[in-house]
């Protein structure tokens, strides 16, 4: 078999990047499997235990919690994201002048650090030093009689921690969704409504479905991102109050460097490679396809 | 009329959600101590002080910070940019076996998350001896880069015309001075965008940066920041003119992209 010609330049230009993600991608993943099947505590040798780890965890009342905590910040960010998404973009959509200088400075929380944003909705949130934003807004308007330490309840610590992360990713889904609303042809939406169609119909049955694509691709990416945060829930909280917002990133930190159990830590975040793997692929196929 | 109404609502809305958590960062930042611990004009800063950035600048380690997190990120983008150029056109107009599969890996491993691969990232730099240093960030940050730029530069590249380059070797010239004289100033500005990303993620880095190293002159600005935090005693007006700080290159790189960044966002090929 003759090989393209093109063939050896391919091998030099891909070099650089095979040696990076064996080295420290590829490689680093097979010790994260190998460390699994280990009882790896920091400072001594590890020992094979085989599945002990694994059956340690699923057994563990704090992992249950934190495959809960997951759930709920996951799912309750990427909700208020779609429909906020949803709800800017119709917004952009509507506006007449400037909507680029609007779209770019929606997209500012984008681009700001995690570590700031979770610190800033940290201290907005808070009830001291002299009462974060929501307590001043709501003590000034006479709704409250005194400060609430929002951040020290279980139910607000999560709901803290999910608008800050909602916060940071919704001007993505409303741009996103914007692009996705300007491919949809005119013509669909006159056609809508000579039959008669009123505006929430020309939504659900014009709009909704010509972004569907869209729609799986901000989800699915979100998704990924949401599920393995590490950066807000760990700057806003570091799990607390108690466990009530550790997830499955601050945990598997947390086992391995507070508790410094290495084999534990990893298994941790081996947990999530099964969900990964079919989101991924999913993903994928709707990407690559895009670039075809 | 209602739509117009509808608009009108909810981009007032809108600004207020995005513009209040800056406003707030923005002003505290010219507060005093004692402004933000006894809630005096809390939502404008009156009297209005500079005290914070001077303390920040010269009281504590922020600029050493600062030199380490724009050190790291120049290095990374550098990387990466070289990389990532040379793998996103093999990828786009080379052909050699393997060419789809390598399309859709590159991809995958820019959706793998950090999350899972920083304790065994954690072991292989220490026995690389780059734990602790600048260094493993440099060596760390284009796991995450390099996929996510060469995913970019691959469309990027796809979409430039394939008739110019081959025009270039129709007239005798090499594929390295087709690459250099034709194909880099026409790449031009998607490389610049790729590589103002690549900045951006190495300088918002946290996880690593927490995890790879524990030595407070060595630190990048993330993770420094969260230093300003004695226990539960915060200094806010310093927290918060660091983060105005760190805040403003990004915005301002981020000026130059916006609109070719805003179209590879549609293009759903940003993570988000």
């Amino acid at each position: 078999m003759r090989l393209p010609r093109d063939t050896g330049a391919a091998v030099v230009f891909l070099s650089p990047l095979l040696i990076l993600v064996v080295g420290l991608i590829a490689y680093p993943f097979t010790r994260a499997i190998w460390l699994s099947l280990t009882d790896k505590l920091v400072g001594y040798p590890e020992r094979f235990v085989g599945l002990r780890n694994y059956a340690y965890l699923l057994d563990d009342d704090t992992f249950h919690e934190v495959v809960k905590n997951t759930l709920v910040f996951t799912a309750g960010s990427l909700v208020l994201k779609v429909l906020t998404g949803l709800a800017m973009a119709l917004v952009l959509n509507g506006v007449w002048r400037w909507r680029n200088f609007f779209r770019g400075l929606f997209l500012l929380p984008w681009i700001t650090s995690t570590v700031i944003i979770a610190l800033t909705w940290r201290w907005m949130f808070d009830a001291f030093p002299g009462r974060g934003f929501f307590n001043s807004v709501l003590l000034d308007a006479g709704l409250l009689r005194r400060p609430i330490a929002f951040m020290a309840t279980p139910a607000g610590a999560m709901a803290a921690v999910i608008v800050a992360n909602w916060w940071r990713a919704f001007p993505f889904f409303g741009v996103s969704y914007l692009a996705g609303m300007q491919a949809i042809p005119r013509e669909l939406y006159d056609a809508a409504s000579v039959d008669g169609a009123g505006t929430w119909q020309r939504f659900r049955h014009v709009t909704l479905p010509g972004l569907k694509h869209v729609l799986i691709v901000t989800i699915v990416l979100s998704f990924i991102l949401t599920i393995n945060d590490f950066n807000i829930v760990y700057v806003m909280t570091r799990g607390g109050p108690g466990t009530a917002t550790q997830v499955f990133a601050t945990y598997s930190y947390e086992v391995a460097f507070n508790q410094l159990r290495w084999g534990r830590g990893v298994t941790i975040s081996i947990f999530l490679v099964p969900v990964m793997v079919v989101a991924i692929a999913l993903v994928s196929r709707y990407l690559l396809r895009e670039r075809e | 009329m209602t739509v117009r109404a509808f608009t009108i609502i909810g981009l007032v809305a809108f600004l207020l959600i995005v513009l209040v958590p800056f406003w707030w960062i923005a002003s505290m930042s010219f507060k005093t101590y004692e402004q933000v611990q006894f809630a005096t004009s809390i939502y404008v800063p009156r009297p209005f002080t500079w005290e914070n950035y001077t303390v920040l600048w010269s009281a504590t380690r922020f600029p050493l910070w600062l030199r380490n997190s724009v050190v790291t990120a120049v290095l990374v983008t550098l990387i990466t940019t070289v990389v990532a150029s040379l793998a996103g056109y093999a990828v786009a107009r080379l052909r050699f076996p393997g060419r789809e599969l390598f399309a859709s890996l590159i991809l995958v491993l820019y959706l793998v998350p950090p999350a899972l691969l920083f304790i065994p990232l954690y072991r292989v730099l220490a026995e690389l001896g780059a734990t602790n240093s600048l260094a493993a960030l440099v060596l760390s940050y284009p796991t995450f880069t390099v996929p996510f730029c060469t995913w970019l530069l691959i469309g990027f590249f796809k979409a430039l015309p394939r008739e110019l380059e081959e025009a270039a070797f129709v007239d005798g010239a090499t594929r390295a001075a087709a690459l250099t004289r034709v194909l880099l100033p026409l790449a031009a500005p998607g490389i610049v965008a790729s590589a103002i990303f690549a900045f951006t993620l190495s300088w918002n880095e946290f996880l690593y940066a927490l995890v790879f190293i524990q030595d407070e002159t060595a630190l990048t600005v993330p993770v420094g920041l969260n230093l300003l935090i004695y226990g539960d005693v915060f200094s806010w007006g310093q927290l918060m003119a660091a983060s105005v700080i760190t805040t403003l290159p990004v915005v301002a790189l981020y000026m130059f992209i916006h609109r070719w960044m805003v179209e590879g966002l549609a293009a759903g090929s940003v993570k988000g």
